[in-house]
């Protein structure tokens, strides 16, 4: 029974990956003006099956408990050469789990945290992995990466990449369709808003500091922690008990057959940090309320995504500000301040319109570029990586 | 002169019907010997002038087959409504299957007309559209239903609360702030109110289905719109004044047929164009106005005198609510449904306007980054910056884009002038002078 429903879903997971490919594709062909979306749409579609079928990257360790599938071994390419740099796989500021089949990509936040406990030594490994580095040492790699990454693209993977920023966009096209409008916060709330995911930040630090204190200073703050020792419960990674996309990727790879449902059913039930093996009641809650919330205001979570929030960090901020090579501009000049760009920011960033011309980039700002793509006027807003301007804004009425 | 309630004539003065009826004939008559003068001497200036500007020659022509085509409308049931500024939302009268037309008026005698209600130093587009109500001469302000008058400068401001004794009168209050939160929610809220009414005369509903085609409609009319800027932006194939005269009839003609005939004008052009089959030759000074609304017919003073002057001078690009500023920014929605076709909509006429009635902390940028722009992309030689005598806001932003345009170190001429017949002779030599100081520039 459980087998049949994992079959229907993986059957129209794959079947809705595909149409969605081909109708991003037709849509963009046939109607240019909206170029930026559908071409987002298209990357953002194009990205689910390298995030969640492990396409590039070898499956390491591949799932050997009950959770096992069959992840495509065979055409997984560069399985051996980055075994000893990435034992979990690339490091990726998308909102993908640990789990995803062949650990392609990982979620840089689930990293940092789970690396954290056994510090200097390697620590244990999950379903077969086997650490050759020290904690320190991956930690290492993973914040360079996560730091190169943000300097070079910054919050484009949130806009254009990241699995759950498709999940957003979805549900907002969900309610279009119902011709609902959407809503927004004052420009002070939003604000607000923009801040907690730094407090979401620091509150996973602190606590995964606190659970591995044993490991890294040698002195136990909880008990239960030993040295070099994952500790087995759930706040071991923190984030990911309350992370909304958990949910979203154990029934991906389920569908996929790449894990075991009737494992997964079997570990999700009971309190939610002793069965919540895979899903904590947690991290449904706050999905289901995600979802609410984001199907009134666009791009709800985008706005407090603690993983959006370390990019920016390393983006947006000194001395990583200067380094930043991706960036969004404005000619002050060519701007009637028609509002057009701040009405149609999902995440409500003010700054394109505000600011006088030059950067308008800011720590808010996902790059999605529909301000790009709405303004009316020629070469008024621009993406410039490394100085080349990679999308412009056009006299989009001329194309009516 | 039809008063709503004999009681309520606070302002209207008695005005005998015989006198009206006169003064009405008078006017008239001199009205449309201005309008055939008007075009006869832009044909004169312009000989190889295309055909496709005939349309708009009759178009333009306020006694003739546009008033007959809004009166036959309005016997079928379509509801016209004025309005007259451009702050009131021609998608949301278009989406009520309503006319819009725009009332403000550009006719000289009746200015005098309005000396008799306000005092003289108001401006004369006030003092113009109260003296043409005072007698019924414009048709398009004797055919609409209802009017919107916008509370942007005192002039409006008092303008709205006099026609009101004789039409009603839907006033719409722009916030003088445009930046801040609470103003966007008081303008929405303005245009609910607007749009109710809106509703209530037409007897049509608003949908989402009709506001989205109203709004396309609008689209592309500002594409064809844009279509004529850009073949102004090269060297001269169409005269200032033939431009300014397409772009104004659009406020009073039936959109759609504007935008097919502007298109039909634009393709005529770019051919032009490539045959190099300049308006005037390519070395003439290019010249941009700003300042006050210009308005058909009579008001034509400044555009006939720069294109007619000697030197010749001719203008590629205007920076007024009845000219460039109409129909440039268009209305971008989001997600087509109502809510935010509604906030697109009010936003749109808010937020990119450059009425100098708007303040902030950086003084109106976005005027001076309008000009700034518009005489790079025109390569405009000078700007004349012209002002009707009470015209207070205007007036008192000039030092302000002088020091702007100073910068870029293009000439601006600061002209101040009044409905009146009296001074061209010496506007004349005011603006030769002017155009004579361009010339050596380019020269040089």
């Amino acid at each position: 029974m459980i087998e049949l429903i994992g079959e229907i879903l993986k059957a129209i997971i794959i079947i809705g990956t595909i149409l969605a490919g081909i109708l991003a594709i037709l849509i963009w062909v046939k109607n240019q003006t909206k170029n930026i979306t559908y071409l987002r749409t298209l990357i953002q579609v194009a990205f689910i099956p390298l995030i969640f079928l492990g396409l590039i990257v070898g499956p390491f360790g591949l799932p050997q408990s009950p959770p096992a599938g069959n992840a495509p071994r065979e055409v997984l390419l560069g399985a051996e050469n980055l075994k000893g740099w990435f034992p979990d796989g690339i490091t990726v500021p998308v909102l993908a789990c640990y789990y995803p089949s062949g650990r392609t990509v990982t979620c840089a936040i689930w990293q940092i945290q789970s690396y954290i406990y056994p510090f200097w030594n390697p620590g244990l490994g999950f379903w077969g992995t086997f650490y050759t580095n020290s904690g320190i040492e991956r930690l290492a790699i993973v914040l360079g990466l996560l730091i190169a990454m943000s300097l070079v693209l910054g919050r484009f993977f949130c806009g254009w990449i990241c699995p759950f920023g498709l999940y957003m966009d979805l549900l907002s096209n969900i309610r279009a369709t119902f011709k609902k409008g959407y809503r927004k916060f004052s420009e002070k709330t939003n604000t607000a808003i923009h801040q907690l995911r730094y407090v979401i930040i620091a509150a996973f630090l602190i606590i995964s500091i606190i659970f591995g204190s044993q490991a890294i200073f040698g002195l136990q703050l909880v008990s239960g922690t030993q040295q070099g020792e994952y500790v087995y419960n759930y706040f071991s990674a923190p984030y990911c008990q309350v992370c909304p996309m958990k949910p979203l990727c154990v029934l991906t790879e389920t569908s996929l057959g790449y894990m075991d449902p009737a494992y997964v059913l079997e570990s999700t039930t009971g309190a939610f940090y002793e069965a919540g093996y895979f899903l904590t009641s947690l991290n449904l809650a706050i999905l289901v309320l995600v979802t609410i919330i984001a199907l009134a205001y666009r791009r709800f979570w985008c706005r407090i995504c603690p993983l959006g929030g370390l990019i920016a960090l390393f983006n947006r901020y000194p001395p990583f500000k200067w380094a930043s090579i991706t960036r969004l501009n404005k000619v002050e000049e060519k701007c009637t301040k028609c509002g057009i760009c701040k009405r149609v920011c999902p995440t409500q960033v003010t700054e394109v319109y505000e600011k006088e011309g030059g950067d308008v980039t800011t720590s808010a700002c996902i790059l999605c570029l529909r301000c790009v793509e709405m303004c009316p006027y020629e070469d008024c807003l621009k993406l410039n990586v490394a100085g080349k301007t990679i999308f412009k804004s056009r006299n989009w009425v001329n194309s009516r | 002169m039809n008063v709503k309630n004999e009681s309520d004539k606070k302002y209207a003065l008695e005005i005998a019907p015989k006198e009206a009826e006169e003064l009405r004939n008078a006017i008239r008559a001199t009205s449309t010997k201005v309008i055939a003068e008007n075009i006869k001497r832009m044909k004169k200036t312009w000989p190889n002038r295309p055909e496709t500007m005939q349309y708009f020659d009759e178009i333009a022509n306020f006694f003739g087959t546009r008033e007959k085509e809004i009166r036959e409308a309005k016997e079928e049931g379509k509801k016209v409504i004025g309005y007259t500024c451009m702050f009131a939302p021609i998608e949301l009268i278009l989406a009520a299957d309503a006319i819009p037309v725009r009332v403000s008026s550009g006719w000289y005698d009746s200015a005098k007309l309005g000396n008799r209600i306000v005092p003289v130093e108001v401006c004369p587009v006030i003092r113009s559209t109260i003296g043409v109500k005072m007698i019924d001469l414009s048709p398009y302000l004797e055919l609409s239903d209802a009017l919107i008058t916008t509370l942007t400068c005192d002039g409006m401001t008092k303008l709205s609360e006099i026609l009101g004794y004789y039409k009603p009168v839907w006033t719409l209050c722009p916030p003088r702030i445009k930046d801040s939160e609470q103003s966007m929610a008081f303008w929405k809220e303005e245009l609910k109110t607007l749009k109710d009414n809106i509703e209530k005369l037409t007897g049509t509903k608003i949908t989402s289905k009709k506001l989205r085609s109203a709004i396309e409609l609008m689209h592309k009319a500002a594409k064809a719109f844009r279509k004529l800027q850009d073949v102004r932006k090269g060297n001269p194939v169409i005269m200032g004044r033939d431009a300014m005269l397409v772009n104004q009839t659009s406020m009073w003609d039936d959109i759609e047929r504007w935008t097919r005939k502007t298109e039909e004008l634009c393709s005529e052009l770019e051919k032009r164009a490539q045959e190099k089959a300049w308006a005037c030759p390519p070395d003439t000074p290019r010249v941009m106005i700003t300042g006050t609304p210009i308005i058909w017919p009579d008001n034509w003073k400044l555009p006939n005198l720069i294109e007619e002057a000697n030197p010749q001078g001719v203008i590629v690009v205007d920076e007024l609510c009845s000219g460039d500023r109409f129909l440039y920014d268009p209305v971008g929605v989001d997600e087509w449904n109502m809510d935010d076709m509604f906030n697109a909509v009010a936003e749109r006429y808010l937020l990119p306007s450059t009425c100098p009635c708007f303040t902030s902390e950086d003084g109106n940028e976005n005027r001076v980054n309008w000009l700034i722009s518009k005489v790079k992309e025109f390569r405009v030689d000078g700007v004349i910056y012209y002002v009707v005598r009470g015209c207070m806001l205007y007036a008192m932003e000039y030092m302000r884009i002088k020091k702007a345009l100073d910068q870029l170190n293009v000439p601006v001429y600061y002209l101040d002038t009044d409905y009146t017949r009296e001074d061209t002779g010496q506007i004349k030599t005011r603006v030769e002078a002017f155009l004579e100081m361009l010339k050596s520039r380019v020269e040089i």
